[in-house]
């Protein structure tokens, strides 16, 4: 086991695939020579060079057209979005064009390419900088959503949406590129589709996604050590296909289901697990399902705000405490 | 396309939905097992009628209804959509049954929230509906004395050691639906019929010498040993002619006298349980018959196989706990049946027999014929007999002549 952080997991995750099959390449602003903005792709035009390890110009349709070409025509391409706030600008070619390629042509294209891109807040980078869009994503059918929390799952999961035959956009965590974790030697990969149970208790069960895992984890350390009660704690890492059978079974063992979500309140994917348990497992609910979310505003800049607007382990605790009884 | 509950034997008029196979939403494909229902003690699995969507179901599991009540609707691809509550129920008129309940996955525990009572989670709910708990029996330690899940669960969990005080360290055996039905059944029998039990012993040498005479013969063509319990079938079937009261029914004041002999015979499960499938018109029926037919219906019994029809329309019952050498048993009658014999053990004894010389001791195999009856269709003298005119046909006769 090495101890990397989650920025060198991702380069870590794109080497392994790259070495492994020559047909995956990777492109994106900034992301060759000056190894990404947030340093997760360092060294990896040094080791597969400038035809593979390409930097594009700053158009976001650019990147994402040339991906989509570029899988159309037999490479297996990871594309990155610096932002995922700028996922917008490219959504008439991810959402209408290639969520829908292999349908739209009877099965006879499909398009093995990955969306990498920064998502979340943490970086005081303001409304059009700091969103957490894997909402917007999950609402697409024909895309697979990927949301990691710790440096392994990153190398991991990675890995797994590069060989998956569609496409995926991958939601890496500005606010976690910085933590460390150990990740296995070897080449890792792990599946899609498969949620992690990271802590079992009796009382309560935590659904939570990538930066909200770690603070849904201390929570539940907090909740046991002052008030006795005891949580589970879900790390869901993939939306779509999303693992409802651990779901349901952590929130029938507890009776209460809680979701931790940095996406904004209002059909943020907390809505559609508390719709699946309500209609799945409503007789196993001892209390009301409740959703831990931003509230449903543009994220602020200032550090004060923007730690008030976002689940913090103080509002996780203090949520439960009031509810679980 | 409506699923109706279907008809499962001649005799049947109702099904239980033990389980659905199939989720609503779920595709089905024609003849694919769509749901289970139990008639008696038998589970029948059902195909779908045909392909398409399940798009409702309508009874709920554990329910019971009339055959031909409507249970789902498949959506089927160009069928014109209807609501699953549109359509006049398909259930008999005369059978008076109310329409089918509006669509539900599951039965909604009763429990409302009267004006003023607590507030109940869905799990509570369930829990107090599952063991029939009224909310006021147990304390709430939630926020404002809310019922919690754990609550209920350590009320029962604190009731069931209080039940049974000395049961600290025993093994808790859930009961199987044949169990269950079974404890119902004897326990309903024995309320409701006065049991008089009235046993005879039989000199088997002339049975043993046709079953001995015949054995190899026997075995080479059927495949099986010749055991018994054919031949005092077949006596009881020829008593019952003279005795047609045994093969009876108390209705009310007046006892049902059947016109035919419907033979049970209680099959064991490997101690799984007890299951009483029927030989129809066995007076009709000849040794060899029987001996094909018990042996038949206890095969399928073993293989659980046995249909509804298999058991249903029993009139007389016979209870073999002879192979293992058992004494005496006095059986419970099956209602609504009036009598019950139990064959036990047949061993080789010590018999005294009348001779042109005087008495004499020989060894011949001896067995006890023990019959229940219900005191309230006919009297001790009767059962004699009955019990008489059973040992002298299985001693008399020559069943050599029946076995070939």
């Amino acid at each position: 086991m090495a101890q990397l952080t989650y920025r060198e997991a991702a380069a870590a995750g794109i080497a392994q695939e790259m070495a492994r099959d020559e047909r995956v390449v990777f492109l994106g602003e900034d992301v060759a020579a000056a190894g990404g903005v947030f340093k997760a792709t360092g060294g990896l035009l040094q080791r597969f060079g400038a035809k593979r390890v390409r930097d594009t110009p700053i158009s976001e349709q650019a990147i994402i057209g040339a991906a989509m070409g570029a899988a159309m025509t037999g490479l297996i391409p990871i594309a990155e979005i610096m932002f995922s706030d700028f996922l917008a600008v490219c959504w008439d070619m991810i959402a209408n064009q290639i969520a829908k390629t292999r349908y739209m042509t009877a099965g006879q294209v499909s398009l093995p390419l990955v969306i990498r891109t920064a998502n979340g807040s943490g970086a005081r980078f303001g409304a059009q900088h700091s969103q957490s869009v894997e909402s917007w994503a999950m609402a697409v059918p024909g895309l697979k959503v990927v949301a990691p929390s710790t440096p392994a799952d990153v190398k991991g999961l990675l890995a797994a949406a590069v060989r998956d035959p569609d496409p995926v956009l991958f939601f890496e965590h500005k606010g976690l590129y910085a933590t460390q974790g150990e990740v296995p030697d070897g080449e890792h990969v792990d599946r899609l589709g498969t949620a992690r149970v990271l802590r079992t208790g009796s009382d309560v069960t935590v659904v939570a996604l990538a930066a909200m895992v770690p603070r849904a984890l201390q929570a539940a350390e907090r909740l046991e050590k002052e008030d006795g009660i005891s949580a589970t704690v879900v790390d869901l890492r993939s939306l779509v296909p999303l693992d409802t059978q651990t779901l349901l079974a952590e929130t029938s063992r507890t009776g209460r289901l809680y979701t931790v979500e940095e996406n904004p309140r209002l059909c943020g994917w907390g809505a559609e697990i508390a719709a699946i348990a309500a209609e799945e497992c409503f007789y196993d609910l001892d209390g009301p399902i409740v959703r831990i979310t931003t509230p449903h505003v543009p994220l602020p800049a200032a550090d004060a705000l923007e730690d008030a607007t976002v689940p913090t382990v103080e509002r996780i605790v203090e949520t439960i405490r009031r509810t679980a009884g | 396309m409506d699923v109706v509950m279907p008809q499962l034997g001649e005799t049947v008029k109702q099904g239980t939905v033990a389980v659905w196979r199939k989720k609503v939403g779920d595709r089905v494909e024609k003849d694919e097992p769509l749901f289970e229902v139990s008639t008696d003690k038998v589970e029948t699995d059902i195909p779908a009628p045909a392909a398409g969507v399940l798009s409702a179901i309508l009874v709920p599991e554990g329910e019971t209804v009339p055959v031909g009540t409507r249970l789902a609707v498949i959506e089927v691809a160009g069928e014109v959509r209807s609501a699953p509550s549109a359509a006049a129920p398909a259930t008999p008129v005369a059978t008076g049954a109310a329409p089918p309940p509006a669509p539900a996955a599951r039965p909604a525990p009763p429990f409302r929230r009267e004006e003023g009572g607590p507030r109940l989670s869905p799990v509570v709910r369930r829990l107090l509906d599952e063991h029939h708990l009224d909310p006021a029996a147990v304390t709430g330690t939630g926020a404002d004395g809310r019922i919690t899940r754990d609550d209920v669960l350590a009320h029962v969990a604190r009731t069931q050691r209080e039940a049974t005080p000395a049961a600290g360290d025993a093994t808790v055996v859930p009961m199987n639906r044949i169990r269950r039905l079974t404890a119902e059944r004897t326990a309903r029998s024995v309320a409701v019929s006065p049991h008089v039990l009235q046993a005879v012993e039989v000199d088997f040498s002339a049975v043993d010498a046709a079953r001995r005479a015949s054995a190899d013969a026997w075995k080479s063509s059927e495949g099986f040993s010749l055991t018994y319990l054919p031949f005092v079938a077949r006596a009881v079937c020829e008593a019952i002619g003279e005795f047609p009261h045994v093969n009876a029914s108390v209705r009310g004041e007046s006892l049902l006298v059947h016109p035919h002999v419907n033979l049970g015979v209680a099959v064991d499960l490997g101690f799984e349980g007890l299951v009483v499938p029927v030989v129809k018109h066995a007076q009709r029926r000849t040794l060899g018959e029987l001996a094909r037919e018990l042996r038949a219906l206890a095969e399928k019994a073993r293989r659980r196989a046995l249909s509804p029809d298999d058991l249903a329309g029993g009139t007389y019952t016979l209870s073999n706990s002879g192979p293992f050498g058992t004494l005496l048993t006095a059986p419970i009658i099956q209602q609504p049946q009036v009598a019950i014999l139990s064959t036990d053990g047949v061993r080789k004894r010590p018999v005294v027999v009348e001779g042109p010389d005087g008495d004499a001791v020989v060894v011949h195999p001896v067995g006890v014929l023990a019959q229940c009856f219900d005191h309230r269709a006919f009297d001790g003298a009767y059962s004699a007999a009955f019990l008489k005119r059973v040992r002298e046909i299985l001693e008399r006769r020559d069943w050599s002549a029946e076995l070939t």
